[in-house]
């Protein structure tokens, strides 16, 4: 059993393509049409480009519940995932510096340094950096 | 303020308000960063750490969730997997990363992805070729 794709719930999958490729700097994988406007649109890390994709799935749009969970979630502040980064300083600045919003600034917590952004598609994406 | 935000803080007067511990295990982990191709020892580790060799098992355990000496071996594993997608021969990453014996390496390497050091670059080899497709 491996891990091959996880999956984050996007309220419109070419914002979110535009966004996760263009600010966060991962590439497209696979884009497969499905029914309607909907497609199997996955990215992966530059540095891990055959590590875990990242599905950006409509779910939000198809069934209610997927809809009402992610909106939970983003009005507590509490990040759908994480991803690691080497300095989340750094990050935080080339982010910044691109318009990226940042509900958490760079904050220290015991052997981590965390920062969490809004990635314009619902949900909120927590940086981690192992101290 | 989030409820998100209330927990990080919530969780770090609780679980992390120890700076002097906390300072004790990071520069250790740094320090096996920046050594990790070297032979270690746990009193060489303990003076990184600026504590006593017993006092720094049960911290980094406790921080990180796994001992110094699984920590180091989980960076000279992560390591050796660099090189050998470099194409550096099993022996040469072997050495490099600080391992002292070919075999006991390829015994680590297996348990910790599932296959040997000369297996898995053959894998990725193949995976990186268009023919291997």
């Amino acid at each position: 059993m491996r891990v091959k794709v996880i999956s984050i719930p996007v309220q419109d999958q070419q914002t979110a393509l535009d966004f996760y490729t263009g600010k966060l700097g991962f590439v497209k994988k696979h884009d497969v049409p499905l029914t309607g406007n909907d497609r199997w649109l996955t990215v992966v890390s530059k540095e891990e480009p055959d590590g875990a994709e990242i599905l950006l799935e409509p779910s939000p749009n198809h069934l209610e519940a997927a809809g009402t969970y992610q909106k939970a979630l983003y009005n507590a502040g509490i990040p759908y995932t994480q991803f690691d980064v080497d300095d989340v300083d750094e990050t935080y600045r080339q982010l910044t510096a691109l318009g990226v919003a940042f509900s958490v600034t760079p904050t220290e917590m015991g052997t981590v340094k965390i920062a969490v952004l809004d990635d314009t598609c619902g949900n909120h994406i927590q940086l981690v950096e192992m101290l | 303020m989030t409820f998100y935000q209330q927990e990080i803080n919530r969780i770090r007067e609780n679980c992390y308000s120890n700076e002097t511990h906390l300072m004790a295990v990071i520069r250790t982990r740094r320090f096996i960063n920046a050594h990790f191709e070297k032979e270690l020892n746990l009193q060489q580790l303990a003076q990184a750490g600026l504590t006593s060799k017993f006092h720094l098992l049960r911290l980094f355990k406790r921080y990180y969730g796994q001992t110094p000496k699984q920590y180091l071996t989980h960076k000279r594993i992560a390591q050796s997997i660099i090189c050998l997608k470099k194409g550096m021969t099993v022996t040469d990453t072997c050495f490099s990363v600080g391992f002292e014996c070919p075999s006991s390496f390829s015994t680590l390497f297996k348990q910790k992805t599932g296959l040997p050091p000369a297996a898995f670059q053959k894998k990725q080899f193949l995976q990186s070729t268009p023919d291997g497709v």
